[in-house]
């Protein structure tokens, strides 16, 4: 079954909190793992509940994001959408591993070796 | 750089670990590009993760706090000496209030090593100031009436917004508490709440005083009430006493978000949510000239209107109680409530003063009330229905007398 996963982006990684996110991008995956829709959202402002909101509005099924309030974890998980926080990495890394039908909340995609270089 | 941090946690220094589980408070060891060296045992506890788990890790991901997504100090030159106070979300979901002090720490030869960031938790403090707040009554506004329910249920939605905000309503009925109510409710809460009488003053003056000055001779800058309020909100109270040309600079503030301090020759940018009161009609003041109406349709964005105290229905009734409970705590008396024949007249009485009277009748009735209930001799005696009859004026003139008898005795 294909999924609808909005992920919560700053620049090219995750953003680390899910309220105060300006951007995100969805995307539709088939479930063989194809990237089969990429589209990008700006909001005018960081709002947790207007990206509640896009969720909802856009049927979304997946919301990936770093640090989450409980408030707003609560309510998606009421409006049955999953929720993978406290997600930490590359945005590029983090959509390879949902494709792959891998990512679990907590999860830290940096790679340490790299970030000491 | 980072070999020699981690030398000065590994090899040089190894107590450092240590030194550093033992403080009180949160800290984390930063590289100077703002990832993560370690954290002691207080972050680890306050974040919900190990040091070994985000060690490398940008600390922006770790701490995330508002102050690291929205203005991150890490990389600048001029790391603010003073703490920001924050939130922010650990792993296990909570919102925690906290203050971020970064320190830079430098070798021998002033080159720069690592910097710490100290992070308190401001979790008890809070409950503490919203203890207080409580007690003492501040910011906020109370009502039963369905009027004023349906007032007090739009504070919280108008207070998620920057929108100007125009209060109206008779002297007394609670214009300040109601603008400082909102002020609360928002997300400026933590930024100055700054309040302003638009008074007579002369045009210079009033031009400093709100908009700020650049001082004669000198490039000091002396800031008025617009950069007071800086992150916050500025309430302007009576704002059709206000000369008609610093009414046109509040328009141009609501149009473009500048003000032009006295005696500069450039424009500041200021971010404040401007409100503003009047006792009068505003539309009755456009007409008369003595507010622009350029300016009333700007500040009028969002308009409520407290209605006086006698259409207010059942309030009478909750707020006599309410103050009444309120004072006879402060004075620390046993009073119960009161009597039939002190009801009867205060509901007969106008409030011309509104709450404000109401408030300062039971006052003064909880001053001088030597007994469980407060009665008519215990009202102030300017009251009409106290005035107009001569019994009930001596009963006064006696509960007074036995009030400032008590007060002396105290």
């Amino acid at each position: 079954m294909e999924r609808r996963v909005l992920i919560t982006v700053a620049r090219d990684e995750i953003a680390p909190r899910f309220d105060l996110a300006t951007e995100a991008l969805l995307l539709n995956i088939s479930e063989g793992g194809e990237i089969l829709q990429r589209k990008s959202f700006l909001l005018a402002h960081a709002s947790g509940d207007e990206l509640c909101d896009l969720a909802l509005s856009r049927d979304i099924g997946v919301i990936v994001c770093g640090g989450i309030e409980e408030e707003y974890y609560h309510y998606l998980r009421w409006k049955r959408i999953d929720v993978i926080d406290a997600i930490m990495g590359p945005l590029e890394r983090v959509v390879q591993r949902l494709a792959d039908n891998r990512l679990r909340s907590g999860d830290i995609l940096y790679d340490r070796e790299a970030e000491h270089s | 750089m980072l070999k020699r941090i981690e030398e000065l946690i590994g090899n040089d220094c190894p107590d450092l670990p240590s030194l550093l589980d033992g403080l009180p408070v949160g800290v984390a060891l930063l590289d100077d590009a703002g990832r993560v060296l370690m954290l002691n045992k207080a972050l680890e506890a306050l974040t919900g993760y190990s040091r070994d788990e985000v060690r490398g890790m940008p600390c922006r991901h770790v701490l995330r706090s508002r102050a690291c997504v929205q203005g991150c100090p890490h990389g600048r030159d001029d790391l603010p000496g003073a703490g920001v106070e924050t939130d922010c979300i650990n792993r296990h979901r909570r919102k925690i209030p906290v203050r971020i002090t970064p320190v830079r720490v430098s070798d021998g030869n002033n080159r720069p090593v690592c910097v710490l960031d100290v992070v308190e938790d401001l979790t008890a403090m809070r409950e503490i100031e919203a203890r207080l707040s409580q007690a003492t009554g501040q910011g906020q506004i109370v009502g039963r009436s369905p009027i004023m329910e349906k007032l007090l249920r739009l504070v919280p939605v108008i207070a998620q917004h920057d929108t100007p905000v125009l209060i109206t309503g008779e002297t007394g009925t609670g214009k300040d508490l109601l603008a400082e109510s909102t002020h609360k409710a928002s997300p400026r809460s933590r930024e100055p709440f700054v309040r302003f009488s638009c008074g007579p003053m002369p045009p210079e003056l009033l031009d400093a005083e709100l908009f700020g000055r650049m001082l004669d001779g000198t490039a000091e800058f002396k800031p008025g009430r617009f950069q007071q309020a800086q992150g916050g909100t500025l309430y302007l109270s009576e704002i059709a006493d206000l000369p008609l040309p610093q009414q046109m600079s509040l328009v141009r503030f609501l149009d473009e978000g500048v003000v032009l301090p006295l005696g500069a020759s450039k424009t500041v940018r200021v971010n404040v949510r401007l409100m503003a009161s009047t006792a009068e009609s505003p539309e009755r003041l456009v007409r008369a000239g003595q507010l622009r109406e350029d300016l009333f349709h700007r500040i009028a964005a969002i308009r409520l209107h407290l209605p006086r105290l006698k259409e207010r229905g059942e309030d009478l009734g909750f707020l006599l109680h309410h103050y009444l409970n309120h004072y006879a705590a402060r004075f620390k008396k046993n009073i119960k409530g009161i009597s039939p024949e002190a009801l009867r007249l205060l509901c007969s009485h106008d409030f011309p003063g509104n709450v404000r009277e109401l408030k300062n009748i039971m006052e003064f009735a909880a001053m001088v009330c030597t007994d469980d209930n407060i009665g008519i001799g215990h009202l102030p005696g300017h009251l009409p229905g106290l005035l107009e009859s001569a019994p009930a004026k001596s009963r006064a003139a006696t509960g007074r007398k036995s009030g400032r008898k008590h007060t002396e005795e105290r």
